[in-house]
């Protein structure tokens, strides 16, 4: 499926409603959005969703890493 | 006072008339983020509980802390009370920290053991708070974790709030600053490459809720100060695994552990400076472990443009503890006001030992913990103007303030990077404006005569407040 966010084809439904299946929770593995299948069209259609909020997947890995990763400690490195 | 659950808390707003219940069936989205802004939005806004939520087992609430009267009623105190009444209320329990809490061998939190097949959708009714975050967040837990160079010291151990987004059954993303104690927790796990375990306890004694959100010292516990605070020891327990210490009467505890050395996209999300934040590389959180009371109540928090619940939870208790810390150094300074935007804006008022003391006082705010990175805009007022009452302070600041000698800007200092005027993200300028009358050796301005209030002023207040009272009007 394709995520209305950054348009991937990696997006899965991870859940259905615990209860009685009323609706559907997807997730997309490249850019970790996820919706309800009873949200409105905005949100759920790509073609739809507010360009303001779209996530380019080339754009991902340069994102700012808060906190970012610390060195390993030297006696780390060496086991 | 205290109350020994979110429960018991929750009957109190009822009885109060600050609880409402919906009992007709809601959606998720939008129903719940639009009771979260819509309750606030009224004066002494309630509680809102959600008896049934489509498509989900269990019930959730919202706008818990959300009025000055359901803060109040978190202290025991009449819900009429004046926020000044609470400052100071609160300012005297802090002096009996510590309160050390009691450990029990087990408690309510433990009735439901889920150990396989995790999914927090079975559990809680995840909604989405805000229209363009990046998913479901959990907006209101205890996250607690240890200082891995020193485990078994509990006063280490943190208590504290972090938005979590829900990127999978059993995989939650974590916003952990590197000011905040779990930043360090974080950074000391991964420079072995260590997990950090994690316990995350949604639904809690109010008190327990407002102090994770307390920016107190990293080796101070947050247990021992809500048990000043509540003038009762909290009762803790032993996670499932850990060693975490965990508030025995939780609705539920989300268990597990932050993957070292690893970030992945996380938000946007709608902060409490009333914005999205970006999206941003950060920590994820595995859960392997889930305990829970039978029928937990989902306790969550929507946050947007102030005041909403997020602003009240956060106003006075950064208030006190940056109070206590210029005030140990400066006793001059009567009253700290941090209630904007987590202390973004502080207002602080002081008598003034000599000329350009205001801006020391400012300076002082500055370098304390919590100030150092949050406070961007600093106004410090005479002793007798009440920080908390905004015409006292914008008379201060018409008539007390000269452009030219009182305004005061520090370029590149640090910032909090959820500021959107915060550039690079983490650092800004700040602004102080000493609103205090100069005092020697500073130049006097012309002499002016205050005017007095009128004698019995106080007592007339509180006849006035009892005779609305008196009517049933809350005031």
């Amino acid at each position: 499926m394709i995520c209305p966010r950054c348009d991937s084809n990696t997006a899965e439904k991870i859940v259905d409603a615990p209860k009685d299946k009323s609706w559907e929770v997807y997730l997309c593995s490249t850019c970790g959005f996820s919706w309800r299948s009873t949200e409105d069209e905005a949100i759920t259609d790509p073609a739809r969703y507010d360009k303001k909020f779209k996530l380019e997947p080339a754009v991902l890995d340069s994102l700012l890493a808060i906190p970012p990763v610390p060195p390993l400690k030297e006696s780390v490195k060496k086991d | 006072m205290a109350y020994k659950d979110l429960r018991e808390f929750l009957a109190k707003l009822e009885e109060q008339q600050q609880l409402v219940r919906v009992r007709d069936e809601v959606m998720p989205e939008p129903d719940l983020s639009a009771a979260g802004r819509a309750a606030p939005n009224i004066e002494n806004g309630p509680a809102v509980f959600f008896e049934k939520i489509k498509g989900y087992h269990n019930p959730a609430v919202l706008n818990v802390h959300g009025s000055w009267a359901n803060h109040a009623l978190m202290l025991g105190m009449p819900k009429n009370t004046t926020i000044k009444e609470q400052f100071y209320e609160l300012d005297k329990r802090w002096s009996k920290f510590p309160v050390k809490p009691r450990w029990v061998s087990c408690g309510p939190v433990k009735e439901i053991k889920i150990k396989e097949n995790i999914n927090l959708f079975e559990v809680l009714p995840l909604f989405r708070v805000n229209r363009y975050d990046g998913g479901f967040y959990i907006s209101k837990a205890l996250v607690i974790s240890k200082d891995i160079d020193d485990y078994d010291n509990y006063r280490k151990q943190n208590v504290g709030t972090y938005r979590l987004q829900v990127k999978g059954k059993d995989l939650l993303g974590i916003q952990a600053l590197p000011f905040h104690d779990i930043g360090i927790h974080l950074r000391k796990a991964e420079e072995i490459n260590e997990p950090l375990p994690v316990a995350i306890c949604i639904g809690n004694d109010p008190v327990l809720t407002f102090m994770a959100s307390t920016p107190i010292e990293y080796d101070q516990s947050e247990y021992e100060f809500a048990g000043a605070l509540r003038e009762e020891p909290v009762e803790l327990t032993k996670s499932e695994t850990g060693n975490l210490d965990i508030p025995c009467a939780a609705e539920v505890v989300l268990e597990g552990y932050i993957i070292p050395r690893k970030r992945n996209v996380e938000g946007p999300f709608g902060e409490f400076p009333g914005s999205y934040s970006g999206a941003r590389l950060q920590a994820e959180i595995k859960i392997h472990t889930i305990t829970h009371r039978v029928n937990p109540i989902f306790e969550n928090l929507y946050l947007g443009i102030p005041w909403t619940e997020i602003d009240y939870l956060m106003a006075l208790n950064t208030s006190i503890p940056l109070y206590r810390q210029i005030k140990d150094s400066m006793p001059e300074v009567v009253a700290v006001n941090a209630m904007y935007t987590h202390g973004i804006g502080t207002i602080i008022s002081t008598k003034s030992r000599f000329g350009g003391y205001g801006k020391a006082v400012a300076m002082r705010l500055l370098s304390t913990p919590h100030g150092m990175p949050y406070s961007k805009i600093v106004i410090v007022v005479d002793e007798y103007v009440d920080p908390f009452n905004l015409p006292q302070v914008m008379w201060a600041l018409t008539t007390r303030v000269r452009p030219d000698k009182d305004v005061v800007l520090i370029p590149s200092a640090p910032g909090m990077p959820l500021d959107p005027t915060s550039e690079p993200p983490g650092m800004h300028t700040k602004l102080i404006i000493d609103a205090t009358t100069p005092v020697a050796p500073d130049v006097i301005c012309r002499e002016t005569e205050l005017l007095a209030t009128p004698y019995k002023t106080d007592e007339w207040e509180k006849i006035i407040r009892r005779l609305l009272n008196e009517k049933g009007v809350s005031k």
